[in-house]
């Protein structure tokens, strides 16, 4: 029986990948940068929407993510993504959830689009900043 | 007539060049790389191999039908016209220069073409990132003038395939500049940071594919600027790894708003730009830079370290 030349490319392009992917893991390739201070979150923070200057912010005890305010109000999630970050300016339909307190986080935020998923972090002032996510609303936050 | 695809046989070096550079971030930028992100790279370039060969034959069949109406007839033998190789190659490549700007510009072509923005990274594997869904949009058609000049489609494929060869190399920071004569003509990794990089200045610039001239004929050449670090993906990072979100997340989110928007703004949300909203909720690119502009006055840029200054293998030359 012939296989179909498509079918070898295939087979052999996945083989490839495969390895290639695992070969990066291997060589402990990519790193787990930390949004460590006020100074992160801001860089991060324009990073994710130019001109966005926080006024106010505070970073996830891990380092994996951070929430950042500015002068208008507006409140950004800001994440680690692999080993870059990514974020959104939360809408009125984001929420924040406080999970069972004696959990390893203590907000959870949704950001109300499903492929970016929950938020899950550890504050050190996470009501306030809980309240501040449920209370955004308005035309400038849609 | 020639039956040779050359991406085909290109394939073995590509996994070569990808394994020398994740051995070069191993030494000297562990970060340049990401396992996940490399293997949706790959993945990528995989589909895109595959929804090629599935989908490409209705534009194959405009082509060959379009062949009959040429202008000029290079002949049964069409293949030893030796001149008529350099002459497509180069008219294919300004063809890419206007499809890959088209791509940039109309949300529909956006679609498709976003796949390859949408890494946080730029390396070789990047270059992979290819999308699966070129064959939905009209892509193709820019090709067709071409066909009617008198180039037979497998030329313009062969043509095609090793400007799309040549492109590979460029998606890396680990060459800072090429030499000087060579940055003026060429596209290269410096010119394509540029595109990739979601940097306001650097928004919708250098569309070239082989050679930046066309960048510079027609004003979007933009060079990099060393002392401002460019940040690769798209405005609005995905922040997901799901390949199929995204291979068809501007599709989805495309077709969701012509659904949801007034009769009169339908067709806009296919054929205006990104970002693009009836509304004026949403930011175009031309917006934010506009914003940036009126922010910083143009020129401003934070002092950062390029990966490719930290650690240079071409020469500093000074860009053209």
């Amino acid at each position: 029986m012939e296989v179909p030349p498509l079918l070898v490319q295939t087979a052999g392009s996945l083989v490839a990948i495969l390895a290639l992917a695992g070969l990066a893991r291997w060589l402990k390739l990519g790193a787990a940068p930390r949004l460590a201070s006020a100074d992160d979150v801001r860089r991060a923070a324009g990073e994710v929407e130019d001109g966005f200057v926080p006024v106010a912010t505070t970073c996830d005890a891990g380092g994996a993510g951070a929430l950042a305010r500015d002068a208008g109000g507006r409140i950004m999630l800001i994440r680690r993504h692999g080993n870059r970050f990514a974020g959104r300016v939360l809408t009125a339909q984001a929420r924040a959830l406080r999970p069972d307190p004696a959990g390893p986080f203590n907000v959870i935020v949704d950001c109300a689009e499903p492929r970016f998923g929950r938020t899950f972090l550890a504050l050190d002032d996470a009501e306030a900043w809980a309240d501040a996510i449920n209370r955004v609303s308005g035309p400038g936050n849609a | 007539m020639p039956d040779f695809n050359p991406t085909a046989y290109a394939i073995p070096l590509f996994v070569v060049a990808v394994l020398a550079e994740m051995i070069w971030a191993r030494l000297r930028a562990p970060e340049a790389y990401e396992p996940k992100d490399t293997l949706v790279s790959l993945a990528f370039g995989l589909g895109s191999t595959i929804a090629g060969a599935l989908l490409g034959g209705f534009a194959l069949a405009v082509f060959i039908a379009a062949y009959d109406y040429r202008i000029v007839d290079f002949g049964p033998e069409w293949w030893t016209v030796w001149w008529a190789w350099p002459v497509c190659f180069v008219l294919d490549d300004l063809k890419y220069y206007w499809v890959h700007r088209a791509g940039h510009r109309i949300r529909w072509m956006w679609a498709s073409h976003v796949n390859h923005h949408s890494s946080q990274h730029y390396n070789l594997s990047t270059a992979l990132r290819q999308t699966w869904t070129g064959p939905l949009t009209f892509g193709f058609l820019f090709a067709v003038p071409l066909v009617l000049l008198g180039f037979h489609p497998a030329m313009i494929a062969i043509c095609g395939g090793f400007n799309l060869i040549y492109q590979f190399w460029i998606h890396t920071e680990a060459i800072h500049r090429m030499p000087r004569w060579f940055e003026a003509v060429m596209n290269t990794p410096s010119h394509h940071r540029v595109h990739h990089a979601t940097n306001p200045r650097y928004l919708d610039r250098n569309y070239a594919g082989v050679f930046i001239v066309w960048d510079k004929l027609f004003g979007t050449f933009s060079p990099e600027v060393d002392d401002e670090k460019i940040r690769y993906g798209i405005v609005k990072q995905i922040g997901s790894f799901n390949l199929l979100w995204a291979v068809f997340h501007e599709w989805i989110g495309m077709l969701t708003d012509i659904w949801r928007a007034p009769w009169q703004h339908k067709l806009a949300y296919l054929l205006r730009e990104p970002g693009w909203s009836h509304d004026g909720s949403r930011e175009t690119s031309g917006m934010i830079r506009a914003r940036w502009e009126a922010r910083t006055g143009g020129a401003n840029a934070p002092h950062a370290t390029s990966v490719a200054d930290r650690n240079p293998i071409a020469g500093s030359a000074e860009a053209a």
